[in-house]
């Protein structure tokens, strides 16, 4: 029995079944999504760690009003198993950070700081990781427009 | 009491971010005593070019050229990538001819990556020879893909539904001529470097990972495959064609700079091997599909692709929305987070090691900055 087999029932089970909708993974190129409330992220990244599932990026998508956190989950496993998380965030609230039980999530979520502005609570070392330290702003947000204000296009030489 | 001393003279050197053996622009934060590192801390993002803004900003066809300057080193590998991810979205289906040249000429940039990773490899622990060999090889490589794709490392040969142009007889005759070459050459490198003490006593049990400590900095790619784990995602998840050619997944056990060294020596023999096959059985017929849009529209939803790259899990993602600009363009890209895991294993080492431990984890670093 494939992985994908046996976690889909578990993860129905804990999570809702409601939640979790499979995918084609021939066009898709995952098997499934998981639709997830902030507050029991800890509980399934713990579970799918255990299940010897390794994290593959964090990344976001701008819906406006909605930051779509998205989890990407592997295994290093044939035949492959790929699982997305997803996590619908209001801008400006903190989810839990992930950094704590599985270290690749440390510069995965500071990207996802650097670029969306997401804050992570309970992160080690929130910081920028691409940007420089000082920019202030977060380039992947729709309403970004990049120009001179953020100091990227005019070099002043004159300037002390 | 002169533990104590020592602990209290602890301080902090910048290893970069302009430093020759960083491969790049890279910023080593260590804090040291004496000559052993305490911590370690990597600093990236100097060469960020905003690579996934601009793939959001732009149509599909657009952002093409982009993806061979992530990782310059395999930037056809990363063409390759970024075209059967948008192929497999929108459907389009690739002639077999062009489906065969494109894992070619995949194969060969990855044996020029891991060429140039031995020389520079080599180079950061003293030995200047194999760097002028290495070079030499690469060279045979450029030369051989610049007859058909006109670049030398920014590649932009493949396109949705398959390649720029056709093979040449001098691209044919130039691999014809350059297998035997390497294979050979390869049989130099074992006796000159493989075998050699010097290169043993820097190598051999400095920067051990464990597989499980691989997967919770979700190592990929030979970093990975040297702790023993035979994760390959032209095996795992095939594409293209190479569920019909033969090849090994070469691994190791130690998980040591050795054994980075060895599996990826190991993998150019692979590739060498696709590369013959391939060819062998290249089939006649079109190498563009007939009738690919001339605006690439996927269907709306989100797509992810996985590529091995010469450096690992290559990952796509991009979300449609039925338009011809992505409302989304991400890529994970695998030097990222193989990169991260030196905050890890290097505190206990010495500076030396350093570079050792760097150097055979094969990071680019415009790859990881994007």
């Amino acid at each position: 029995m494939s992985f994908l087999e046996d976690i889909t029932p578990v993860l129905a089970q804990r999570f809702g079944v409601e939640n979790l909708t499979a995918q084609d993974r021939a066009r898709h190129g995952y098997d499934l999504r998981l639709a997830l409330d902030q507050e029991r992220l800890t509980e399934l990244v713990g579970l799918l760690k255990e299940a010897g599932c390794y994290l593959e990026y964090i990344t976001a998508v701008d819906q406006g009003q909605v930051l779509e956190l998205l989890y990407f989950f592997g295994r290093y496993d044939q035949p492959p198993f790929r699982l997305q998380v997803k996590v619908a965030m209001p801008k400006g609230v903190a989810v839990p950070s992930l950094a704590g039980i599985i270290r690749a999530a440390d510069w995965q979520e500071r990207e996802v700081f650097d670029m969306f502005g997401q804050r992570f609570a309970g992160h080690p070392d929130l910081r920028r990781i691409l940007l420089s330290e000082d920019a202030d702003f977060h380039p992947l947000l729709k309403d970004f427009k990049p120009g001179p204000e953020h100091g990227g296009e005019v070099v002043n030489l004159e300037r002390k | 009491m002169l533990r104590k001393t020592l602990t209290e003279d602890s301080f902090y050197l910048n290893l970069g971010p302009q430093h020759p053996s960083t491969h790049g622009v890279l910023h080593l934060l260590l804090k040291l005593d004496g000559e052993r590192i305490l911590e370690c801390k990597p600093l990236v993002g100097y060469s960020h070019r905003a690579h996934e803004h601009m793939g959001q900003n732009r149509t599909y066809l657009q952002f093409l050229p982009n993806t061979s300057r992530m990782d310059y080193l395999g930037g056809l590998c990363y063409n390759h990538a970024y075209c059967l991810a948008v192929e497999k979205a929108c459907g389009i289906e690739v002639p077999e001819r062009a489906r065969y040249i494109r894992t070619v000429c995949a194969e060969l940039n990855r044996i020029s990556s891991h060429l140039l990773w031995f020389g520079a490899y080599l180079m950061d622990l003293g030995a200047f020879t194999p760097f002028l060999y290495a070079f030499d090889d690469r060279e045979d490589i450029l030369a051989i893909l610049g007859e058909v794709t006109g670049s030398r490392l920014t590649y932009s040969y493949c396109r949705f539904g398959g390649v720029n142009r056709d093979l040449n007889q001098n691209f044919l005759d130039g691999t014809k001529a350059f297998i035997p070459k390497l294979r050979k050459r390869l049989k130099d490198y074992r006796t000159l470097v493989t075998k050699n003490i010097i290169f043993l006593n820097r190598t051999k049990g400095i920067g051990t990972v464990s597989a499980e400590l691989a997967r919770d900095w979700a190592l990929t790619g030979p970093n990975l495959r040297a702790c023993g784990v035979a994760y390959d995602l032209r095996r795992a998840e095939p594409y293209s064609i190479y569920p019909e050619l033969e090849f090994e997944i070469p691994t190791a056990t130690a998980g040591d700079c050795y054994d980075r060294y060895w599996v990826r020596m190991a993998e150019m023999e692979q590739s060498l091997r696709i590369v013959e096959q391939a060819l062998g059985r290249l089939p006649e017929g079109p190498v563009k599909a007939a009738g690919v849009p001339q605006w690439i529209q996927p269907p709306a939803g989100d797509y992810h692709f996985s590529y091995e790259s010469p450096r690992g899990h290559l990952g796509i993602y991009f979300v449609s929305d039925g338009g011809r600009v992505p409302l989304r363009m991400k890529w994970r890209t695998p030097s990222f987070s193989n990169l991260s895991i030196l905050s890890e294993i290097l505190p206990g080492t010495l500076v030396a090691d350093t570079i050792a431990i760097l150097g055979s984890i094969d990071v680019v670093i415009p790859e990881i900055d994007r």
